[in-house]
This record gives C-alpha cells, structure tokens and sequence, in this order.
C-alpha cells in the first residue's frame, strides 16, 4: 500500500519537471502544433523533393517556357522551362538548409561570446560587449550586402559564414545577460567551491538553465535567416543564379511584366516564405509561451 | 543629461574612426577598383594600365590609400562615380532627398497605423477586434519586404491601378512645380506603405501590451473611482504615458528603415540612395558604394545614438552609469 502510494508520489514528482511541463503545454498550443506540422513537412518535401517531382530543377527547355499552371505541370514553368512546383520543393532545401546551418552557427557564437562574457565579467565582459555593440552598429542588411558581393563566387557556404558573421550580436546580449543573472546563484557557488573550471560550470550546470532562453533565440534566428537569404538571392547578391531558393525563384519578379502577367513564377515562393516564416514564429512564441511559468495552461 | 550626451557624442569619435577603417578595408576586398570603370583592360596595353594604376596611386601601400581617401573625405569629397559621370556628392545629392522623403512618409504611415490599430487592441483586448489585428500583426511580421512589395505592386498597381508600379516621379514635369511634388507624392505612397508597414506590427503590439498594462496601474483605479469617464481615461490618462516609451524606438526605425529602403527602392525602381547602392555593387562602381557604404553607417551610428539619447531622457536611471 505504501509502496505503491511512494510509486504514485514518484510519478507526480517525476512529472512536474519543467521540460515535461513545457512539453506538455506546448502540445497543448494548438496553433504552435499545426505550424510545427506545417514545417516538417515543408522540411520533408524539400529533402524528399527527388522522390516526389520526376522533373530535374536545373534542365533547361525551351519548348515549355512560361507555362501556366495545368497539367504536366503543377505551377507552371518559368521562362527557362523549368517547373515551378519542382523549383519550389528544390528551393526549399536550399533556404531551408542554409536556414538552419546559419542558425546553429549564430547560435554557436553567440552561446560562446555571450556565456564568457556574462560569466567572467569585468574586462573580458567589456572587451566582448564592446566588440558586439561595434558590429551592431552596422546595417546588417547594407554589410550583408557588401560582404555577400564580395564572396560572391564562393557559393553558399560563403553566403552562411557572411550571414552568420553578422547576426550573433542580438542572442549573444540575450545569453549575456541570462547567464550574468545565473552566476549569482548558490549551486554556481558550490560548483566552484568544488573545484569545478569554468568550462564545466558554464557548460554543466549554467548553460542547461540558460537553454530556453537559447531555444527561443534559435527560432526567432531562423527566420531572421531564411528572409535574409531570400531577401539576398532576391537581389542578386545570394545564392548563385544557377541554384534553385526562394529567392532565387523570385528573382524574375525584378520585372514589372513578370509580376503582371506571370504571376504563377513567384506568387508560389512568396507564399511559400511567408507561411513558412510565420509558422516558425508561431512555433517560436509556442515554446516561450510554454516556458513561461506565469501563462495559463 | 548634457553631460550624458557629450560623453555618448564622444564615445563615438573612435567609433567612427574604426567604421571607416572597415568600410574602407571592405571595399578594398570588393571586386572593381576606382580604374576598373575607367578604363576598357580588353583593348589597352598592361604598361598603360600599369601607369593609370600609378597614378591613380593604386599601387600604394594600403594605409597611404586609407589616408587619402578619409582626408578627402574630410574635405567632403568623395571621388567620382564612372557610371554616372559626375561627382559622389552631387549623385548623392540627387537621391537623397528621395529617400528622406520616403522614409517620413513610411514613418508617418506606421505611426498613423500603429496608433490606431494599437489604442483599439489595448483599449479592447481580447476581443474579435483585437485578435483580428493580432493576426494581421503577425502576418506583418512574418512577410519579408520584398514579398509584401511585389503582392502590393500586384494588386495595387496592376489590378486595381490605383498607384504606379515603378519610379519615384512621373516624367515630362518641371521640377518644384506643384505637379511635380504632387506626382512625387503619389509615387512614393505605395513603396512608404510597404517600407512603413515592416514596423507598424510592432509598434502596434508593443502600444497595445503598454495599454493593457496601464489599465490595471493605481491612478487608473483612481481615476476611474472618482467618476472620470472611460474615454478620458484611455485618450488622456492611459494614451500619454504609453505613446512616451514609444519615442525611444524611434532610433531604432532609421537602422531598420535603411536596411528596408535598399530592398524596397529596389523593387520599385525608386531613385534613392538605397536602389544606388544595389546598383553601384553592381556596376562595381566602388567610390559610389564606400561613400554610401559610409554614410549608412553612420546614419545607423546616429540611430542608435538617438534611442540611447532618447531613452536618456525618458528614463533617467539611463543616464547614471
């Protein structure tokens, strides 16, 4: 009886974890649920795109430019020949990809420089807090620009080393000054007290609690990314010409006429960018909400 | 708060000493050098373009050309675009006034917006009112620029024709006559609404949490308790302690605003120092690029200055460091 009452106890106790609290709210979001649906299976087309489409992205032909949309050809093709509905799947692993490895580096940096400055403070908190303040201090998008044309050949790991470069500086103040407010307490005391380095200290027992801070950052990055490269390809200083992205595939929009007549080449991408940005913001303001131990639910 | 800005002008004297030196070493770094346009390499010798390059003084150590090139900046000059034959300063005299003139239509367009749209939300949270709005905020938030620009040149301009598409001023009118600005006017509106609308979303969210807030504060119950009517509530007591934090992301919107112009100006063919700069890359026009290059960031640097500046004011707390 008692056995199984401490069982029962385990449980509870067990069960009110903040991950598992979290976890649990956030299936219960709704909103957050059918978005983070909608991107996985953006995210599975776009890595399953040559299973799904039999048409290849980067033929050319000419005796089907400009189609509109029917059959054969789902969306159409635009004036090189090329399918759109195709272009579209292959586009998105390209903004995808670069999206999330651009992010995971960002958020790389940032953890490191954030967490050595919050953690050491005194000069090595102002020489890494004045470095971040000076390349905030530019135009990200202007400096993008610039930077991208300067790698422009160099394709598109070129173009996620310049965006990740760049973008560090917002989630490295956020992790600064979370783990400058973790530092003051006892178990980080007792860490040290034990011997524990620096490294350990920050990497064992502070960085888990800076982590949803972290997490929430990664989202609100990933879709600062994705428009970013879009917007770059867009204007001719992204991913190179011959490489299917959404914003490559929005390009021909720069014409007037195209917007006009053949609206069927990048309504599809522009649509396809925004729902994909809004439901990574929608998945982004889930999991702070589910963090958060004051909202309802 | 004297004090507190020289000391804040001050600061950004070495600041602006090392933006120059990126600025400078990352056009250096750019494909294109002041004698590419000049000259055609297809049809002249090496030996010539080896003495253009001398004397030009291309071939002289970096910090010499770096010292050049901010000693005449200093001077205010700025060299000399090839694609536009004529001097940096002028051009950039040409554009600029355009993309002011954009940049305080969309300013104005997102207050007027964001000041509606919020005092609603806040006045009436939780409402069908409300979460329609919420739901246009996200979708503002969510559409890159240049999306939201080409949908609005696709109904706008070509399906209703309401505005042109492209330009920043119809052609064959004198300039400063009253049809001029007038055609200046409307050609602007509709890239300002797209440029203004990147914002407005979060001046509108962050109007209507203020309210909300407000509303549950002590003079509220105050003045609610000693009869004043609702109206007078929200449109005197709450509205004007939530439209001051307000000001302080002011700064912020020129850093925001250039990074949107460039893309904007862009896609509507609009002659602003934002669609020059895309151009000027480009055209490898580098005395072009660096000075525009320049002076975004510096108007970044002024931005920033202005919403601590600004902050400074509103919260004194700021001010002692």
């Amino acid at each position: 009886m008692e056995a199984a009452e401490e069982v029962k106890l385990e449980k509870i106790a067990k069960k009110q974890s903040p991950w598992s609290i979290a976890r649990r709210k956030l299936l219960h979001n709704k909103l957050a649920m059918i978005s983070l649906a909608f991107l996985v299976l953006v995210t599975a087309l776009a890595y399953m795109a040559p299973w799904v489409t039999g048409y290849d992205p980067g033929r050319v032909d000419i005796m089907s430019r400009n189609l509109q949309p029917g059959e054969g050809h789902l969306l159409g093709t635009d004036s090189s020949g090329r399918d759109i509905w195709t272009l579209l799947m292959y586009g998105a692993r390209t903004s995808l990809t670069i999206g999330f490895v651009a992010t995971i580096t960002v958020i790389l940096i940032a953890t490191v420089i954030g967490s050595t400055a919050g953690y050491f403070g005194g000069w090595v908190d102002s020489v890494l807090m004045r470095f971040t303040d000076f390349v905030m201090n530019f135009p990200f998008l202007v400096f993008v620009i610039v930077l991208a044309s300067i790698f422009r050949d160099a394709g598109i790991w070129a173009l996620i080393i310049v965006l990740s470069v760049l973008s560090w500086t917002g989630a490295a103040r956020v992790v600064r000054s979370k783990v400058m407010s973790e530092k003051e307490n006892e178990y980080v005391m007792a860490a040290t007290s034990i011997g524990g380095t620096p490294f350990k200290v920050i990497r064992k027992h502070i960085l888990p609690n800076v982590m949803t801070t972290i997490i929430v950052q990664a989202t609100l990055l990933l879709a600062v990314m994705i428009v970013a490269e879009t917007a770059l390809s867009f204007l001719g200083f992204g991913v190179p010409s011959g490489t299917p992205s959404w914003g490559n595939m929005m390009t021909e929009a720069r014409d007037p006429n195209v917007i006009r007549t053949q609206w069927w080449v990048w309504i599809p991408p522009g649509l396809a960018i925004t729902f994909t940005i809004l439901s990574i913001n929608f998945i982004g303001e889930g999991i702070k909400d589910a963090f958060n131990p004051r909202s309802a639910r | 708060m004297l004090i507190y800005t020289l000391r804040r002008i001050l600061t950004m004297i070495p600041i602006l000493f090392l933006v120059s030196i990126v600025v400078f070493t990352l056009a250096l770094a750019m494909p294109g050098d002041a004698l590419s346009g000049q000259i055609n390499p297809a049809d002249s010798s090496p030996e010539y373009i080896e003495e253009m390059r001398e004397e030009l003084g291309l071939n002289d150590p970096v910090y010499v050309q770096y010292g050049r090139w901010i000693s005449d900046i200093v001077q205010w000059d700025f060299g000399r675009s090839f694609t536009h034959r004529m001097d940096v300063t002028e051009l950039i005299g040409t554009r600029l006034p355009n993309t002011i003139l954009l940049s305080v239509m969309s300013l104005v367009i997102t207050y007027i917006l964001a000041f509606f749209m919020g005092r609603y939300a806040g006045r009436n949270p939780y409402t069908k009112g409300d979460y329609t709005i919420q739901g246009v905020n996200y979708l503002m938030l969510a559409i890159p620029s240049f999306v939201a620009a080409l949908f609005a040149i696709f109904i706008f301009a070509f399906q209703l024709g309401w505005f042109p598409a492209t330009g920043s001023v119809g052609s064959g009118l004198e300039t400063g006559s009253l049809a001029y600005w007038g055609s200046k006017l409307y050609h602007t509106f509709l890239p300002a609404l797209v440029l203004g609308m990147l914002v407005t979303a979060s001046y509108t969210q962050f109007l209507r949490n203020d309210i909300i807030e407000s509303a549950q504060k002590d003079y509220v119950r105050t003045a609610r308790a000693k009869g004043t009517s609702e109206n007078e509530i929200y449109n005197k007591h709450i509205l004007r302690n939530s439209i001051i934090p307000i000001v302080t992301l002011f700064g912020f919107d020129i850093a925001s605003i250039i990074g949107g112009a460039v893309i904007i100006e862009t896609i509507f063919s609009y002659r602003g120092i934002g669609e020059l700069l895309v151009s000027s890359i480009s055209n490898r026009d580098s005395a072009v690029t660096m000075a525009i290059f320049l002076m975004l960031s510096i108007a970044t640097l002024i931005g920033n200055l202005l919403a601590d500046l600004l902050y400074g004011i509103i919260d004194p707390r700021i001010r002692v460091e």
